[in-house]
């Protein structure tokens, strides 16, 4: 792959075509359950109301996204970024289709994209049904995605794992989607706080899945709060905008919480050369969970408890996090360590630096010397994804 | 009074010994609900409180003065006095550089969330009240140079104000409120205007409200059962103080601080390292969903500055974002006696942490800012 631009966005989000999930599997099978886009006029499926019907990404039956047919307001041309498309011919084709998006790319002077979920792909979507049900869904999602790096090798796919079969079904969805083109895995931070039965990140009985990506060197995958439900009740006086303030404002306490346990799990030591990614984390913080971590590690002597590096050590070898907008945190860049932090524009959501990713970074890393701006901008890339 | 060491520790925990609700509850009406020590089948002992084991990983917090600092004390024997004893605390407040001490409670509950979670308000009335006398009779009379702070019922609401004026009127100088209240039990959301009453209260006896961090374990990320109890003990002091972002996020939007201008909060055991972010990110946020239009005369940063405080006890770089914070919010601790705290070797934390800044503000951080919110007299 060559760079061009200067930029490599370790956070964006591919959109499946309508049918990606109704042609790849068995309508004998799974009928009505396969994921699909479907008119509703119920009011419970719109956050706005609508007297014409809209349409619904319905997965198992039940509606994913009250919002909108797709999660891509930045795309939408509003520049209060409040509009959704309702219905799936309202969603732009760039959003959706490769060949369109490299266009959108090249205009916002992107070189490469780490490709996460979109609709109808939210933590839980496919935890329904069976095992069987999970994993076609899954396996549909990955041979869709891989279908991106068939047009170009700027594309980098994540894939998904099931999580209802057992181990050896997640190492060989892995290997099958690697094998395919997909860069990574992207999965929960703590698979028991989405469903009780499932495993804990931290027991032994995931190793199978750790093995496999340390020898494929494909780095995990946690996105934002990564399925993790920490939150204080929502007060019902808020008006949708207070609400859609607040929300976000807290959110990275969930990731500060979760990567402290990835640290203290023995993962890391136990793997030392696979690499976790936390994306859309933000950076402003990250010095807390380091700081507190050596502090902890220090003042009770976690060494003898079979911690034997540094937290922050340990942080900096195998983690990587993202900013986008930030300039205070790059402030930080050495204390949090330079080749742990990577960019990225999180098209098409809400937050998304798009169309003016050149504006923002330009912005955001003012001052930083030539080669540190390269390292951060794309060059922790190129290095963690072996992107030549 | 000339402060001898320079340092108002903002944060740091009482211990309640065993007889403190025994001897001041009736035996006759409550029985053994009344919050007390058992002995366990194993020899280790517990604190029960209306027939339920409290959430206490020993029979006090004391991590800081043990020998082994992961181990809290099993039996009440094993509490060492300068956790326990006002007279011994004084000693151990001099060996490490401390003048004056905020006390936060520990049986009942970091933020004082123990008895909020009973569902019979005149039982948490009558332990709450017992805690606010305790406190008064047996620390705060033996020197002023503890600053006590009153726990308080969380329902009915005014059960909550009348013993906030009577705790203020025996000498209390600030409130430990639960965040949370409507996480610990069945009471309406802390931004509802129920509590304004409280709100009023506090402003107007001009007593500060502190949130401790820890008020609920349902907002911090649960340590993994195959932990050790070390690993355990390391992970719950990382993810409690920054479980208190979620309280602080709700908290800057809730219109509580617009309506209380003159109500001082305290943000009890954050650390700096997070702040200069969140009230950044809050900013941003604010600005995103255009909340000007929404009845907000202030940015949550510049409600933050006029009236909340975050409290550092270890911190070196979040120093560095002081002026992002503002140097009026920050207090410093010394978290006496958590496992977490730089006792006894606050004198050589805080010369870490503020090397390179200004006298002044070293000054400010370290005993200002908390003499005035405590209207502690010093030169």
């Amino acid at each position: 792959m060559q760079i061009k631009h200067g930029l490599i966005s370790c956070d964006s989000h591919a959109q499946l075509d309508k049918d990606a999930w109704t042609k790849r599997m068995s309508k004998a099978k799974f009928g009505d359950a396969i994921p699909q886009i479907r008119d509703t006029t119920s009011r419970e499926h719109m956050i706005h109301a609508s007297d014409k019907p809209v349409q619904r990404w319905f997965v198992n039956g039940k509606v994913v996204g009250e919002r909108g047919t797709v999660n891509c307001p930045t795309a939408m041309g509003d520049p209060m970024r409040k509009t959704y498309p309702q219905r799936w011919e309202e969603v732009p084709v760039f959003v959706y289709d490769p060949a369109e998006r490299l266009k959108a790319l090249d205009r916002d002077g992107i070189d490469a994209e780490v490709l996460f979920p979109n609709d109808p792909v939210q933590s839980a979507a496919f935890l329904q049904g069976d095992a069987e049900f999970e994993l076609a869904c899954v396996q549909a999602y990955n041979d869709g995605l891989a279908e991106y790096t068939q047009v170009s090798d700027r594309y980098i796919p994540l894939a998904l794992i099931p999580y209802m079969s057992d181990i050896d079904a997640a190492v060989k969805e892995t290997e099958r989607a690697v094998k395919n083109g997909h860069r990574g895995i992207t999965m929960v931070a703590e698979p028991s706080m989405v469903r009780k039965q499932f495993k804990h990140f931290n027991d032994p009985w995931w190793d199978p899945l750790w093995a496999c990506c340390q020898s494929l060197n494909v780095p995990v995958h946690w996105h934002a709060g990564a399925g993790i439900a920490l939150r204080v009740p929502r007060w019902k006086g808020y008006t949708a905008n207070q609400g859609q303030a607040m929300g976000p404002a807290g959110g990275f306490s969930v990731q500060a919480q979760f990567i402290p346990n990835l640290i203290f799990s023995g993962v890391l030591d136990r793997y030392p050369k696979l690499n976790w990614v936390c994306a859309e984390t933000g950076i402003g913080w990250v010095n807390y969970m380091l700081e507190t971590c050596d502090h902890e590690w220090e003042r009770r002597h976690l060494w003898t408890q079979g911690i034997l590096t540094r937290p922050s050590e340990l942080f900096q070898r195998q983690i990587y996090v993202d900013f986008w907008y930030e300039r205070a945190g790059i402030e930080l860049r050495h204390k949090i360590g330079m080749k742990n932090i990577m960019w990225e524009s999180d098209f098409p959501h809400s937050t998304s630096t798009y169309p003016e990713s050149r504006a923002f970074i330009d912005r955001t890393l003012q001052g930083v010397p030539k080669a540190e701006r390269d390292q951060l901008a794309y060059g922790n890339a190129m290095r963690l994804y072996n992107l030549a | 009074m000339t402060l001898k060491y320079g340092f108002i520790s903002a944060d740091d925990h009482v211990q309640e010994h065993p007889q403190v609700w025994t001897k001041r509850m009736s035996k006759a009406q409550w029985g053994d609900r009344i919050p007390h020590i058992e002995r366990q089948s194993d020899g280790s002992e517990c604190w029960v409180v209306d027939g339920k084991k409290i959430d206490l990983s020993g029979v006090a917090i004391a991590g800081a003065a043990m020998a082994d600092r992961a181990r809290e004390p099993q039996r009440w024997a094993d509490v060492p006095s300068v956790v326990s004893s006002p007279r011994e605390r004084l000693l151990a407040m001099d060996a490490d550089g401390v003048d004056y001490s905020v006390l936060y409670p520990s049986v009942a509950g970091r933020a004082g969330e123990t008895f909020g979670r009973l569902t019979d308000p005149a039982l948490e009335l009558a332990c709450v009240q017992a805690y606010n006398d305790w406190l008064i009779e047996e620390w705060a009379s033996v020197s002023p140079r503890f600053i006590p702070q009153c726990i308080v019922p969380l329902a009915p609401v005014d059960a909550m104000v009348k013993e906030i004026e009577r705790a203020v009127a025996k000498g209390h100088r600030g409130v430990v409120l639960p965040s949370v209240p409507m996480m610990l039990r069945d009471v309406p959301h802390i931004n509802e205007p129920v509590y304004d009453p409280v709100w009023q209260t506090c402003q107007s006896l001009n007593v500060p409200v502190c949130f401790h961090a820890g008020a609920s374990r349902d907002i911090q990320f649960p340590a993994y059962s195959g932990f050790s109890p070390e690993i355990a003990s390391a992970l719950e002091a990382i993810t409690r103080p920054v479980s208190t972002v979620l309280v602080v996020a709700n908290f800057l939007f809730a219109q509580i601080l617009d309506r209380f201008p003159k109500l001082k909060v305290v943000f009890a055991e954050t650390t700096l390292a997070w702040a200069a972010y969140e009230l950044e990110l809050a900013d941003h946020q604010f600005e995103r969903q255009r909340l000007n239009t929404e009845g907000y005369d202030l940015t949550p940063s510049q409600l933050f500055k006029r009236q909340c405080h975050f409290v550092g006890w270890f911190d070196t770089t979040g120093l560095k974002t002081r002026q992002h914070i503002g140097l009026d919010s920050i207090l410093w601790s010394t978290n006496f006696p958590q496992s977490t705290s730089t006792w006894p070797e606050s004198r050589r934390a805080i010369a870490r942490s503020f090397e390179g800044i200004p006298d002044n503000e070293r000054h400010q951080v370290l005993a200002g800012n908390a003499a005035k919110l405590y209207n502690v007299a010093v030169h």
